[in-house]
């Protein structure tokens, strides 16, 4: 068991390293000063200043340099005619991302900075910036590290009620087939597939919003929303205010001496588990009901396509040979149901769901972006907004981050398949 | 297997057998043996898109205790079909078993079939309608929960696919000897009080018999550690100590572990009480279901009563649900079952059934798995075994051991048998009686010997005359003409008539009846005119 | 309780295998209810987009007169004049459709209507073959309410049933061609892999994993990210280029899922008697790739594609929710069904929500801009799916009963 989990083990960088190649054809597809933004968050020149036949900055148009001065490196000559004005810093700039070197060097670079968590900065005048301030200039990994456990926290949860709804619905409809439970599987699982989940995000918001309006005197703001009282261990706290509260959780109002900044908490980063390590216990009904609308949306989806998986490959089970033989031996037709086919379309099940864990990993930027949430998927959402400015650091250093997260996933799921199916562990 | 075209045969017509000038006497002698197994005009229907197959069209015999009947024919003729109608196991959708009885020692199983389904021809469009009460139909297959493995056990033809492959052998082994052998194996795990003065002679016996390297010896010994701790599980456990031990001081350690392992803890005592009594209750289930299969008026009652006593059990102590409490609590149990298993293992001459009872499905060859399967089957000592295809997926040496198995086991514990197959040589070693089966009807029924002899019917003796002989060498092999009739639509009145040389203008028509030509050999073919027999 | 089940008895000689199977799958596919619902709505969406591509609607040259509602809590009385300051200016746009416009048609306070008009008449030339943007106020009567785009301004608004309408043969399009670009490379991909086998087989496969391994969702943002800033836009980058680059984006997402799949396939169709027997009657390597492995591969291929074409739209949508639309379409609110409903939602959200929440009383939630369009994708994706799924039930020999 151990060497199969080692061997599986050593597959995983070079799907990494494959991964991060692809990201970093995209990378370098992007102009230099995009990925100059990308890394440092937001040199301070925009751009280079370009040709100028006589190299005289003062000729050029002050609005292509942002900052510094321009120098001449390289006057014009009389085969050239033309010099070149740069910023020396521009020029440092791209020097430390070694963005003059040839292709092969960049990408061990950026191999090599992938995997050393050097993912970048959050720009200065990106999306995220303007609605997360506190985030400018911080490190891309930084930014991870607060968000991160809130997306865990939904995925958690998310999780459980997949698993918990699809595996046990699964075998009741491939026992009782075509009859009302199949019909109402078949029913979730079509749904379940085709539902716009911003569209049925919005509608759940702007219902719950409207169930819950201000004049019927339940509604209190919360620390978090613009404007918000302090939080008070007294006052009954209603769910759908922090809903309510837009853009999100972090732009400012006073908050609990544990959480710092708005954008994370301690110890666990996550308000649930916080509320309950601090003793604050009506904190942590409200941030579990807060989360509990959103990993509903993403379990439906989820669903949808594992149910079909489950109940088919039940369906396959029941047929197989050794249930004939359990009937024969007298065991009852629950427990044959239970364990023995039920063991064995487990099998195909966790396989299924290791191959839909990155589709059930792409829900997550919208879903967190309707609900607003503050998770990674958030951010992407965010930084993928191109109002403001599109934020590539994010975005690239989510892309790098998720891509990891599937892979290891990945891993366990190889891992647990050997654990259920002794043919695979034993050779 | 004959393959050509249904055309009229070319050779001249052989000459008529001798059986057709004399008359049978008017009743025959019933042997001697109770009925076992009294099946009765047998019909077994599938509804495909095709339409419908009628897989088993009036199939009547019976089965005497500790006799061996032999069911032979081609490759679709429904003999596998027979033996799944008998126990249920026909996939509803798309079979069903649309008529007939089957009296197993006066329980009818397919006591109201009528009420479980129904089809007719619709009126006016070439379909079929079929209405199946799912309620019912499950009901019905819970109450053969009572009777499958117990009383009648089943052993398939692929060894290989037959076992569960995530599951060890001696878990599924185990299951079925808990299902049917719990209560024993509990009793004695509770009743088992290994003290130390009374075991440690016989301890020390084993040690000495260690010491002398004979088997028969060791074994001696061992069962009598078991006597003296009242454990038969730890005589096979001490056995298998004592032959895989090297150094005494770890034999003497290794057989004080497994004495330790017979004392059970207050909480895991708790637990196989609790598992003690749903085994109970599972019992008086099994009871009321076969009274209620046997159509006894008093005592069908009392099911929910004995369900909503389980469910208070299960209630009562749901802690042993969880998941780690289960897996410590479950463990002794697991252990008996294993080391009964073993016996159990060894009771089918498998050499060494410790590896074999820890190893898995994929690891074992096909005729170990074959043994495994009759040990599971035989475990419960059915009054009937039905075995599909036994030995078809086997080497010939294989199929010589798996037989004299069978054989062997049903001289111990005295099982009918219903041996499947459609190998004549196997049938002329094993069987008592035979029985012919064509196209969904028993063509011929007899004494083995009366039908090697002297077979009636055409077909019996196509089959018969098809077999390739060693003292003929120069001899054309022949095959009877035409091919296996299509079951969706199979010819009228005999079902063999397209291909038999004898046929005549009745064989068309009408179907021929079973009747009566000796004094245990049944024909149905209208070449002869016996006393008819009833189905 | 009863089911019942009808079993047709075949008569007469047997037919061709392949006409047979044909008939049988048409058979159990009838059988199955639901797919033939999904069946129906497929056709009939079909048949919407071709309608509304070719023919020119019936409501042409009427004027259309939208305003803005300022809602029946500011009743203003008297004479129409300038009430500029006294009407809240967040409040959504609605149109009516009048044939005689009030004399002042312009902003509508209390169902009265004041000078600030925005209006126009209808242009026929808009109405003919595929529009690239839903045109202001061009069409007829707005049965099913007005689209805002920025509420609160006086930017155009656009009829929800026409943007359906026209987004039809867009939906279709794009899911057409990106699925089906998608499913063709995969399939050149995965019976080459599955086909040669070896080393031949690992590295693209190691390949193929690598790409499944980057969601979905992810990967089309960062492509058409960079695609975006890399493509200029304004004068160079025409509607063609757009959608082309849109179309390749994700297509070079999509391709993956069908390689997995037909080299699975593959592999077993390639253990197949046939497939012996043709080598061994000295069959090319190709040939029997095209003639014999293609064909009987390609059936998972058919359940995926018809997944997958109801799915784009979604995506799509949530491409433009997140706020990609100006990346990927070369005109917003372009008229694609995703892509109506994400902006619809993303616009109105923040008003809505802020409105209901900090108003006193009484809040305008359009929901007819986020219903329609949402039905229209829900109804797309369940159609396709479950025409799938009877598909799949009929054609699947384990699952036939």
């Amino acid at each position: 068991m151990s060497t199969y989990v080692v061997r599986r083990a050593l597959l995983i960088p070079p799907v990494l390293v494959g991964v991060v190649t692809i990201t970093f054809v995209l990378f370098a597809a992007l102009p230099v000063q995009y990925q100059l933004t990308a890394h440092f968050g937001s040199p301070t020149v925009k751009q280079r200043c370009g040709y100028q036949p006589s190299c005289s900055c003062a000729t050029l148009n002050p609005a292509s340099i942002v900052g510094n001065n321009c120098t001449c490196i390289s006057p014009p000559t009389n085969t050239t005619r033309a010099g070149i004005c740069a910023n020396p810093v521009y020029q440092e700039y791209v020097n430390k991302l070694g963005l003059d070197k040839p292709i092969p060097e960049q990408w061990a670079q950026y191999i090599y900075r992938s995997f050393t968590f050097q993912w970048g900065t959050v720009s200065n005048h990106s999306t995220v910036a303007t609605v997360y301030p506190v985030l400018k200039g911080v490190p891309v990994t930084t930014a991870v590290e607060w968000e991160l456990p809130y997306t865990m926290e939904l995925a958690a949860l998310s999780l459980l009620i997949i698993l918990g709804v699809s595996i046990p619905l699964g075998n009741l409809s491939a026992v009782n087939r075509n009859r009302p439970v199949d019909q109402i599987s078949r029913v979730i699982s079509f749904s379940g597939y085709a539902l716009p989940a911003f569209l049925l995000g919005s509608f759940m918001v702007a219902g719950i919003v409207l169930l819950f309006l201000p004049h019927t005197g339940f509604l209190v703001k919360g620390p978090w929303c613009p404007g918000g009282e302090p939080l008070d261990e007294e006052i009954t706290y209603s769910i759908p205010q922090a809903l309510a509260c837009y853009p999100g959780l972090a732009v400012g109002g006073t908050y609990p001496a544990w959480v710092a900044n708005g954008v994370h908490s301690t110890p666990t980063g996550v308000y649930t588990l916080d509320a309950l390590v601090h003793g604050n216990d009506w904190l942590a009904a409200d941030s579990l009901v807060r989360i509990l609308l959103p990993a509903l949306l993403i379990a439906y989806g989820a669903i949808a396509g594992l149910l079909r998986f489950v109940r088919n490959s039940m369906l396959e089970v029941m047929n197989l040979d050794f249930i004939r033989t359990a009937r024969a031996g007298g065991v009852p037709e629950s427990v044959v149901t239970s364990r023995h086919a039920g063991r064995n379309s487990l099998n195909v099940t966790v396989t299924v769901l290791g191959l839909t864990f990155a589709a059930f990993l792409g829900g997550f930027p919208v879903i967190e972006d309707v609900f607003h949430l503050n998770g990674i998927g958030e951010m992407l959402a965010i930084a993928a907004n191109p109002n403001p400015g599109l934020d590539f650091g994010v975005i690239f250093g989510t892309t790098i981050l998720f891509t990891f997260i599937i892979v290891i996933a990945n891993l366990i799921v190889d891992v647990l398949y050997a654990f259920l199916d002794p043919r695979v562990r034993l050779g | 297997m004959p393959t050509g075209p249904a055309a009229v045969p070319t050779e001249p017509k052989p000459p008529l057998p001798a059986a057709l000038s004399e008359t049978a006497p008017p009743s025959a002698a019933p042997i001697a043996g109770e009925v076992v197994l009294d099946v009765q005009d047998l019909r077994t229907y599938f509804f495909t898109y095709a339409g419908v197959v009628k897989a088993l069209d009036g199939v009547t015999f019976q089965l005497r205790r500790g006799e061996t009947l032999g069911m032979v024919g081609e490759t679709g003729c429904g003999k596998s079909v027979t033996a799944f109608s008998v126990v249920r196991l026909i996939p509803d959708p798309p079979g069903r078993i649309v008529k007939g009885r089957v009296l197993f020692r006066g329980a009818d199983l397919l006591r109201g079939l009528a009420a479980e389904a129904s089809f007719h021809p619709l009126k006016g469009t070439p379909r079929v309608k079929v209405s199946r009460r799912f309620r019912l139909i499950r009901h019905a297959n819970e109450r053969m929960e009572a009777i499958r493995g117990r009383r009648i056990a089943m052993i398939f033809q692929e060894p290989t696919q037959a076992l569960n492959p995530v599951f060890s052998v001696a878990n599924q082994v185990g299951e079925i000897v808990y299902l049917h052998r719990g209560t024993e194996v509990l009793d004695e795990m509770l009743t088992a009080t290994p003290n130390a003065r009374d075991v440690a002679p016989a301890v020390a016996a084993l040690m000495t018999a260690v010491a002398g390297k004979r088997l028969d010896e060791i074994r001696r010994a061992a069962i009598e550690v078991g006597r003296a701790a009242h454990s038969s599980r730890l005589a096979t456990e001490a056995f298998y100590i004592a032959r895989a031990a090297n150094r005494p001081p770890v034999l003497h350690r290794d057989l004080l572990a497994a004495i330790a392992h017979l004392r059970i803890s207050p909480f895991r005592r708790q637990y196989l009480v609790y598992r003690r009594r749903l085994l109970e209750l599972r019992e008086q289930t099994n009871r009321i279901h076969i009274a209620e299969l046997s159509g006894d008026p008093g005592k069908t009652g009392g099911k929910s009563v004995v369900r909503a006593r389980m469910l208070s059990e299960r209630l009562r102590h749901f802690y042993f649900g969880v998941w780690g409490v289960r897996r410590w609590v479950h463990k002794p149990l697991d252990e008996a079952l294993f080391w009964r298993v073993v016996r159990i293992l060894e009771g089918v001459h498998i050499a060494n059934p410790v590896q074999v009872a820890r190893g898995f499905p994929h690891e074992l060859s096909g005729g170990m798995l074959q043994r495994v399967m009759i040990a599971m089957a035989l475990s419960a000592e059915p009054d009937v075994l039905l075995a599909d295809e036994p030995t078809t997926a086997l080497d010939v040496t294989i199929q010589a051991q798996i037989l004299e198995l069978i054989g062997d086991l049903r001289r111990r514990i005295g099982t009918a048998i219903l041996l499947i197959t459609h190998d004549l040589a196997v049938l002329a070693e094993v069987a008592d009686r035979v029985c012919v089966m064509y196209a969904g009807q028993i063509v011929e029924h007899g004494t083995t010997r009366e039908i090697y002899r002297q077979p009636l019917h055409p077909y019996t003796q196509g089959l018969l005359a098809s077999v390739p002989r060693m003292d003929h060498p120069e001899k054309e092999l022949s095959s009877i003409p035409g091919s296996v009739p299509d079951l969706l639509v199979p010819p009228n009145g005999c079902r063999f008539h397209p291909r038999c040389p004898y046929a005549m203008p009745i064989c068309r028509e009408r179907r021929p009846p079973m009747t009566q030509e000796g004094p245990d050999h049944t024909v149905a073919c209208y070449l002869y005119k016996g006393p008819r027999v009833g189905g | 309780m009863s089911t019942s089940v009808l079993v047709p008895r075949r008569r007469g000689p047997k037919p061709h295998p392949r006409i047979a199977q044909a008939k049988r799958t048409w058979y159990l596919l009838r059988r199955n209810k639901l797919a033939l619902v999904g069946l129906g709505i497929i056709l009939m969406i079909a048949g919407i987009a071709v309608y509304s591509a070719t023919l020119p609607l019936p409501w042409s040259n009427v004027p259309i007169w939208c305003a803005t509602d300022y809602g029946p809590q500011n009743s203003q009385s008297g004479s129409p004049g300038n009430f500029t300051q006294d009407c809240p200016t967040t409040a959504p746009i609605i149109c009516t459709y009048e044939v005689t416009p009030p004399p002042n048609a312009a902003r509508f306070c209390n169902g009265l209507w004041y000078p600030d008009i925005v209006r126009s008449n209808i242009s026929f030339a808009s109405i003919i073959a595929p529009t690239l943007s839903v045109s202001p106020l061009s069409f007829g009567p707005m049965p099913l309410g007005g689209l805002a785009t920025s509420s609160g301004s006086r930017t155009p608004i656009y009829d929800v049933y026409t943007s359906l309408l026209r987004g039809s043969d867009w939906s279709l399009m794009f899911s057409v061609s990106i699925v089906g670009l998608g499913a063709l490379v995969g399939l050149l991909v995965g019976a080459i892999a599955g086909f040669y086998g070896g080393i031949l087989d690992e590295t693209l496969m190691r390949i193929v994993d690598v790409f499944l391994s980057i969601p979905t969702i992810l990967f089309v943002i960062v492509v058409v990210a960079v695609l975006s800033v890399d493509i200029p836009s304004g004068a160079g980058s025409t509607v063609i280029i757009k959608i082309v680059a849109m179309i390749l984006g994700f297509t070079i997402v999509w391709w993956p899922f069908y390689a997995r799949i037909v080299r699975g396939q593959v592999l077993t169709v390639r253990e197949q008697k046939y497939v012996e027997a043709a080598r061994a009657s000295g069959a090319r390597q190709r040939r029997i790739l095209l003639r014999h492995i293609v064909p009987n591969s390609v059936f998972p291929v058919f359940i995926q594609f018809s997944l997958d074409v109801g799915t784009i739209p979604l995506l799509i949508g949530s491409l433009v929710f997140l706020g990609f639309g100006s990346l990927l379409f070369p005109s917003t609110p372009f008229p694609e069904w995703g892509s109506i409903s994400a902006v619809s939602v993303s616009d109105l959200q923040l008003d809505f929500l802020t409105s209901c929440y900090t108003a006193a009383t009484g809040c305008v939630i359009p929901w007819w801009q986020l219903l329609f369009p949402g039905l229209a994708l829900f109804f797309f994706a369940i159609s396709v799916n479950l025409l799938s799924d009877g598909l799949r039930d009929a054609l699947d020999p384990r699952l036939r009963r």
